[in-house]
């Protein structure tokens, strides 16, 4: 579903991601791990067609993002780090917007709100504003706009960034439901970037973790802990390691 | 092209929300009611004037017969007018591309399926309705003429069509400039500052047709030619031409091409 093909992003000199490929099957869900600057983002920016790579492509659901843009980013849904409101639109008008700019049929609109709202918990405050919602409430909202078109590609880099405890568990429990096998759903493929290790933990079977730029580690999780050692010491021990024999690394771009 | 209207209406449902077009719309009402009444009050008082004048000597008459509502009443007030329009419109545009960089918004956008120009094309559009709107309470002014007077009608339209022409080029100026920027002071005060150069490049000119270095070369008669002012009164003066409706045109494709290109450029920075 997610094929990223020899990826790399330079900045001038800065190399923020180098030559990072990997592939996503339907229904796999992978935590997207790497500390704060190693390229999480700019990847999946690459990924998502925000962004061209200076090499490599990125191909979603069979379609390259930069030979056929429209047909590959129908298919992707993406909640990037700030999640991307109107804060003077109410929520059910939002995503009827966005429905309507991810080609859902204008007469499945609806549909495709109703269930979107169901799904994120958002059923009694369809008609507030974006603006006055909670930050949790308003990260719901991000989520909804990213699986009403129902993609089969789900792109979330950090869902759970600045949230009280509460609410990081409601949006845990909500994007573990999300990408839960059901009947009667798209299975998405989905990519959860994070640095919070037990949310990996909790919700993805399959680790990528980059460094610097690079990919350092694409493993099942259940491979990973199973001598004993947590999560936590294997990023730890991949990201101590010296990974920028050539090229500097670009600290800077998140 | 199906998701223009899209955007275009969710853009205007957010300029009527937000407090800019009520602000807009009540400044831009009391300011069209001032001249107005303004250009007619003169007018009478001309009139009247003339009329005691007659009998101290009888060449005022012919004064009298040239006055009419078209030339000295509807044509300053449509002057007037486009002046305040220079000033409204970047109320009107600012927020159109800022407000998307700065909420992050144009993240949603350019991943989703659609082409920059449809985003550029329903922003534009947006505007466009707005700008119409006020067009259309401008014409409710020479409208009262046509009770008590006898306007020409050919001639008060082609004064309202110059007026939405030289409103609609303000716009993607304004498109422009919000598209370049995050910030909406900076995007008003850059299509401002970039309205009023365009409008004032006729007084340039007339400098230097007064025997400044530019003098009656053609640098004056091009920068006279490129001044918005000049095609505008044209077409107030009820001379539809095509060379005027060109100009319009080349100047709103130009800048939504280059809002186009702005927007782009996220792509490749």
């Amino acid at each position: 579903m997610i094929e990223a093909r020899g990826i790399s992003k330079r900045y001038g000199d800065l190399v923020a991601v180098h030559d990072v490929s990997f592939s996503v099957a339907q229904g796999e869900v992978v935590g997207f791990l790497g500390p704060n600057g190693a390229g999480k983002t700019t990847t999946m920016r690459i990924l998502t067609g925000f962004l061209p790579p200076t090499d490599g492509t990125a191909v979603i659901a069979g379609h390259d993002m930069f030979d056929d843009p429209l047909a590959a980013r129908r298919c992707v849904g993406y909640l990037p780090e700030s999640p991307p409101l109107y804060p003077e639109m109410d929520v059910a008008g939002f995503l009827a917007f966005v429905a309507r700019l991810k080609d859902v049929p204008r007469k499945r609109v609806r549909e495709a709100v109703e269930r979107a709202l169901e799904r994120c918990g958002l059923t009694d405050v369809r008609r507030r504003v974006i603006g006055q919602l909670s930050k949790g409430y308003r990260q719901r909202v991000g989520i909804a706009q990213a699986i009403v078109h129902s993609p089969p590609v789900l792109i979330l880099d950090e869902p759970t960034v600045g949230l009280d405890p509460t609410q990081i568990r409601e949006i845990r429990s909500l994007v573990a439901d999300l990408v839960a096998p059901k009947a009667g759903e798209v299975q998405h493929a989905v990519i959860l970037s994070t640095h919070i290790l037990p949310e990996v933990e909790a919700i993805c079977p399959r680790v990528l973790l980059i460094h610097r730029g690079r990919k350092v580690l694409d493993a099942r999780l259940s491979d990973l802990t199973g001598g004993g050692r947590s999560l936590e010491q294997v990023f730890a021990q991949e990201t101590s390691r010296d990974v920028s024999d050539d090229a500097p690394a670009a600290a800077a771009f998140a | 092209m199906r998701h223009v209207g899209t955007i275009a209406r969710r853009e205007l449902a957010s300029l009527f929300v937000s407090p800019v077009a009520y602000v807009v719309l009540t400044l831009f009402s009391v300011l069209a009611g001032f001249f107005f009444l303004s250009s007619v009050l003169s007018f009478s008082e001309a009139v009247s004037r003339l009329q005691q004048m007659i009998g101290f000597d009888p060449r005022f008459a012919e004064q009298l017969a040239r006055a009419n509502l078209n030339d000295d009443v509807i044509f300053p007030f449509l002057g007037a007018m486009s002046i305040v329009l220079l000033f409204l419109v970047p109320g009107i545009t600012m927020g159109l591309f800022a407000s998307e960089t700065a909420n992050g918004t144009d993240e949603l956008l350019l991943t989703s399926p659609l082409t920059i120009w449809e985003i550029v094309l329903g922003k534009f559009l947006a505007a466009a309705g707005f700008l119409l709107l006020l067009v259309g309470l401008v014409a409710l002014f020479p409208g009262i003429l046509f009770v008590y007077g006898d306007p020409e009608v050919q001639k008060t339209l082609a004064g309202l069509l110059g007026l939405l022409l030289v409103g609609l080029t303000y716009v993607a100026i304004g498109c422009f400039a919000s598209s370049v920027t995050s910030s909406q002071v900076i995007a008003f005060v850059l299509s401002f500052v970039m309205l009023l150069l365009l409008w004032m490049l006729s007084f340039l000119a007339d400098l230097g047709a007064a025997g400044g270095p530019v003098g009656q070369s053609g640098l004056s008669s091009f920068l006279r030619w490129l001044s918005s002012s000049e095609h505008f009164e044209q077409l107030v003066k009820g001379l539809v031409d095509t060379s005027d409706l060109a100009y319009f045109g080349a100047l709103i494709g130009t800048f939504l091409l280059l809002t186009k290109a702005a927007v782009e450029s996220v792509r490749w920075r």
